[in-house]
């Protein structure tokens, strides 16, 4: 039936070209005369906006930007298949969780000669984010750190104290389903990415460079420890277990069938616009923390990452620069996309002063604003992300049902993790 | 009217007279499906090997049979792979049947309001796969599915996404995404019987359900045999279905089909074993073809 | 000229072949009505179950915002808010929706008719004319079937890259007029329904081969209608090839656009303007096969070439 010959005559015809593709690449922004052209992929809201800010004062260095799907949803791959065929745009938005990824695969741009004037904008924990020894790969855009999202006044009706360390958020919980059996205080985090904002928080890093290698600590001392944590709140019955994102969780928010929510700084648009019967009866305060220790988790943040085939670096870099800490492009992030400035020009921003009212009136974004300076400092992201977070995420996803402990998930995603590595011949230090 | 010879012509003349029918297609079918095939089958034989931190970018080596030794040790890739077969054989026995009785039922003299029949059962197939699994989804979602919430209050505890249950709510997602359109093609075959045999048939004292079983179904059976191929080779792609079902099922893993594990080695930027895994796959789609186009020749005297 | 058609044989029953008469009904005296009734309670137990979900994307569109999830997901909610969410659909993020919907046309509409053209060209030639390596050409356009084709985007973006068309309406449409399928179809359709004897009479008269496949198209309509609409739907409903292929949001076509939606979880694009989304791609698609459906059917009652 299938004539096998024609096949592989046919295979080994292309097969030339296939090799001859592999070896193929191009160039991107050639920098002939005229301003120079720089093209950048993104998709959060706002980033449009701020590139027409510039194009407008900035005729000699023009920004083409180009909307692309979300980067966990197939953004990212687009981003990788357009480095292989060499047609990578200069600057590519990337979260700092997939930074180390793409960083790893050889695809940015050493970039730390331009924004060495700048070096003062970011804390050192986020340059930690967009580079490796002190090196800079990209410009930091915006910081995710972690708060406490409640119902103030079912706690208040309730009597319960607002709690300040995790053993008195255990204690809380214990009381939130007493006074409404219904009721639990929190949903469990099983989104890896969320999950990671309280390994963060609790020292407890996945990922680190030893000399030329990376190390993977997933099944560290201290991850048992924040798994432990949560693995007991659920073996007691006092979260609920809804899928992260899920519509169910949005319904809870809104019914007080959950009455708060531990997650990063946008969960505020999040709970704001999926909850909208609630409004004006949350409030926000600092994360929880581990006894004394003043730190906290963050989840999520992006950069603006220069790739490897960009021909104009110091005008990209310096347009990314100015995107991330230029006052009217800002403010303009701020109002669409309700992002937490990383820079600590754009942190003095007076619409992080504004008063939400969904929040019943409090300026929320002063807690995260104070908060970011306190992300504990231990954290690195892995070099093949998506693979760690796809085996964590399917660990994790077997929790609710009872199929697998917290630990299972960290020790499933810590051997998927080894073995990529080794597999693509990267240096691994146990 | 004098009659007309037919007269063999030369094997060179018809190619001559075939080429601009044939050209056009096969010049863009060889780009669009042979170059990127043949890509796909090279680059399998090598891997990317990077040093130490990976800053440095990568070189391509040449791997022989080491991606696929790394395939057939991957249990994850194994399990997919029984996975689709365990759906296939659930769900497209049943779905044929299905599609066979509708369009009897469609075909015969007893049914009535065809048009309409013909309209519903396509509309399904109409909706774009992921858009058809994202209303399903709501559908299945434990809080939020109205179907749950109905054998609730009955006082029945169901759930669509459990471990025991997921194969079966994908199943169900297929069977009714593509019974229509597997309908509408034994359908048109159906249209080919001719008049006279059914009334033959009738004359004899065959009609009715007899005759249909007995003389339409062998009838049609290079069109039943093609919606078996193309269900089996759907099915072992599997792929929209599982994905927009993780939203509400956590507990389905991220290697669930054979294509979600080859896209997630590319996402992980391992093109070269995810072109391991994909030849691998299409290698056993073709097998199975194989071995189903056999079984049911051998059928046939 | 008149040409006497052969009649289908028993052993190559195709789709849609002319029949000498058009197939009468049988008589009903020996069905009862209970059988009847039987018949009929099947099929609407059947369209009960394909049309629910589509009932419930109904509902759903005619429910107000933030209504969609609670209340009785197969019944009207408290308000009816239909015509409000197909304006915010159309006016969501600057009136892509209906940017969109062109795209999803252009793709579908022009990639069905040239796809149809080429692969009848090349089923009929298959068909009609023995040459050297038929079988192989044949048999490798068949295999292409078994390609899993959501891996060979990647490849297919690398090929296209070094052209140049990435991001551009020529990525997603030239793989959207190749269809193995419909050259299939196509040479099974033209080896029953056009007789080898039409063709000589052809050529003898002194007409060109392409006038000659011409007169020939129309007796293969009903399997090219076929094709068109299943391409059609094939293309309308592609997702993956055109996430790949474009980064402009403009050139995207309603699925990605939709998927792309759906990924915001409901901020700031709603999840009621999904699900409207979603049902008004549906009209098309719906509307496409309805009105080729009476020309497809006729199609099939034809009877003898004139």
């Amino acid at each position: 039936m299938l004539n096998r010959k024609a096949r592989l005559t046919a295979a080994a015809v292309v097969a030339a070209t296939g090799i001859a593709l592999t070896g193929c690449a191009g160039d991107t922004g050639a920098s002939t005369g005229g301003p120079a052209q720089i093209t950048f992929w993104g998709w959060a809201a706002g980033y449009d906006k701020s590139v027409a800010l510039w194009n407008e004062s900035h005729p000699d260095i023009q920004v083409k930007y180009e909307t692309i799907t979300n980067g966990g949803a197939g953004g990212y791959d687009k981003m990788l298949a357009a480095a292989k065929a060499g047609t990578a745009p200069c600057l590519a938005q990337i979260g700092y969780e997939t930074f180390s990824s793409f960083l790893a695969a050889g695809l940015l741009q050493d970039v730390s000669q331009y924004v060495k004037p700048q070096h003062a904008e970011f804390p050192e924990w986020v340059w930690g984010n967009v580079g490796v020894d002190g090196a800079a790969y990209g410009v930091p855009v915006d910081t995710a750190p972690m708060g406490m999202f409640y119902r103030s006044d079912l706690f208040t009706a309730a009597k319960i104290a607002v709690p300040k360390t995790w053993e008195e958020f255990k204690t809380a919980a214990a009381a939130v389903k007493a006074a409404d059996p219904k009721a639990r205080i929190m949903n469990l985090p099983t989104d890896p990415y969320l999950y990671a904002g309280f390994a963060w928080q609790g020292g407890a890093p996945w990922f680190g460079v030893n000399g030329d290698a990376w190390t993977v600590s997933l099944d560290s001392a201290a991850n048992s420890t924040v798994a432990g944590y949560w693995q007991g709140l659920f073996d007691q019955d006092l979260v609920t277990s809804y899928p992260a994102f899920d519509a169910a969780l949005f319904s809870a928010w809104n019914s007080g069938e959950v009455w708060a929510e531990v997650g990063p700084v946008w969960s505020a648009s999040l709970i704001r616009d999926n909850a909208a019967k609630s409004a004006g009866k949350w409030a926000v305060a600092p994360m929880p923390r581990w006894g004394t220790d003043d730190s906290v988790g963050n989840s999520g943040g992006s950069a603006t990452a220069v790739m490897k085939g960009c021909a104009n670096p110091k005008e990209a870099t310096e347009f990314a620069m100015w995107m991330s800490t230029d006052d009217k492009s800002v403010s303009n992030l701020i109002e669409s996309a309700a992002i937490l400035p990383a820079s600590t020009s754009g942190l003095a921003n007076a619409a992080l002063d504004a008063p939400e009212s969904y929040y019943g009136g409090q300026a929320i974004y002063q807690v995260f604003r104070s908060e970011s300076a306190k992300v504990n400092s231990n954290w690195r992201w892995g070099p093949v992300m998506s693979t760690t977070a796809a085996a964590l995420g399917d660990g994790l996803g077997k929790v609710p049902t009872k199929s697998a402990t917290f630990q299972d998930a960290l020790s499933g995603a810590q051997t998927d993790t080894v073995s990529a590595l080794e597999a693509q011949g990267f240096s691994v230090s146990k | 009217m004098s009659p007309v010879t037919i007269q063999r012509p030369s094997r060179r003349r018809e190619l001559r007279r075939a080429a601009p029918f044939v050209l056009p297609f096969l010049l863009l079918f060889v780009v669009v499906y042979l170059v990127p095939t043949g890509y796909s089958v090279v680059q399998s034989f090598f891997a990317v090997k990077r040093s130490g931190l990976g800053l440095g970018g990568a070189e391509t080596v040449f791997a022989g049979l080491g991606n696929y030794v790394r395939v057939f040790q991957d249990g994850d890739f194994i399990a997919s792979l029984g996975r689709v077969t365990f759906i296939g054989v659930i769900q497209v026995p049943v779905m044929l049947g299905i599609a066979l009785v509708l369009a009897l039922l469609i075909d015969s003299s007893v049914s009535t309001g065809r048009k309409f029949f013909r309209v519903a059962y396509f509309v399904p197939y109409g909706l774009p796969g992921v858009i058809a699994a994202l209303v399903w989804s709501f559908l299945y979602a434990p809080s939020l599915s109205p179907i749950t919430g109905f054998f609730a209050s009955i006082g029945v505890d169901v759930s669509f996404v459990t471990d025991g249950a997921l194969p079966f709510s994908i199943a169900n997602i297929l069977t009714w995404a593509w019974t229509g359109y597997n309908t509408i093609l034994i359908f048109a075959a159906l249209q080919a019987v001719p008049a006279e045999t059914m009334e033959a048939a009738a004359i004899d004292g065959c009609s009715g359900w007899k005759a249909a079983l007995l003389i339409k179904v062998p009838l049609i059976r290079p069109a039943l045999l093609l919606t078996l191929v193309f269900s089996v080779i759907g099915t072992f792609q599997l792929y929209n279905e599982p994905v927009t079902m993780k939203s509400v099922a956590p507990n389905l893993p991220s290697t669930y089909t054979p294509i979600m594990a080859a896209l997630r080695s590319l996402s992980g930027n391992d093109f070269n074993y995810a072109a391991a895994q994909s030849v691998v796959l299409g290698a056993l789609i073709c097998v199975v073809s194989v071995l189903v186009f056999r079984a049911s020749a051998r059928r046939v005297d | 000229m008149t040409v006497t058609l052969p009649s289908p044989t028993r052993n190559e029953p195709v789709a849609g072949v002319p029949n000498r008469r058009r197939r009468r009904a049988h008589p009903l005296t020996t069905v009862s009505p209970a059988s009847r009734l039987f018949v009929l309670a099947v099929m609407i137990l059947f369209a009960v179950y394909f049309l629910l979900p589509v009932w419930w994307l109904v509902v759903s569109v005619t429910k107000g915002s933030g209504e969609i999830f609670s209340g009785n997901g197969f019944w009207f909610g408290e308000s009816f808010a239909f015509v409000e969410n197909i304006k915010t659909l159309f006016q969501a993020q600057g009136g892509i929706y209906s940017r969109w919907l062109l795209n999803s046309l252009l793709y579908a509409v022009g990639g069905g008719i040239v796809s149809t053209l080429l692969a009848s060209m090349c089923g009929y030639a298959l068909a009609k004319f023995r040459f050297p390596g038929r079988e192989a050409v044949f048999g490798t356009v068949l295999a292409a079937v078994l390609l899993p084709a959501p891996v060979l985007a990647i490849p297919l973006y690398l090929v296209f890259s070094a052209t140049g068309i990435i991001n551009t309406f020529w990525a997603v449409f030239i793989p959207s007029i190749v269809s193995p399928f419909g050259v299939y179809l196509s040479r099974i359709y033209a080896a029953s329904s056009i007789p080898d004897a039409l063709i000589e009479a052809g050529r003898i008269d002194g007409a060109g081969e392409m006038r000659i496949f011409g007169m020939g198209v129309r007796l293969m309509a009903p399997a090219m209608v076929t094709i068109f609409l299943f391409q059609f739907v094939a293309i309308w409903t592609n997702f993956l090839l055109p996430s790949l292929m474009l980064a402009d949001s403009t050139l995207q076509p309603v699925t990605v656009g939709l998927v792309g939606w759906r990924e915001m979880q409901g901020n700031p694009i709603s999840y009621t303007t999904v699900v409207t989304g979603a049902f008004v791609s549906v009209v098309p698609v719906v509307a496409m096969f309805l009105s080729l459906q009476s020309f497809w059917s006729k199609g099939l009652a034809a009877g003898a070439v004139k």
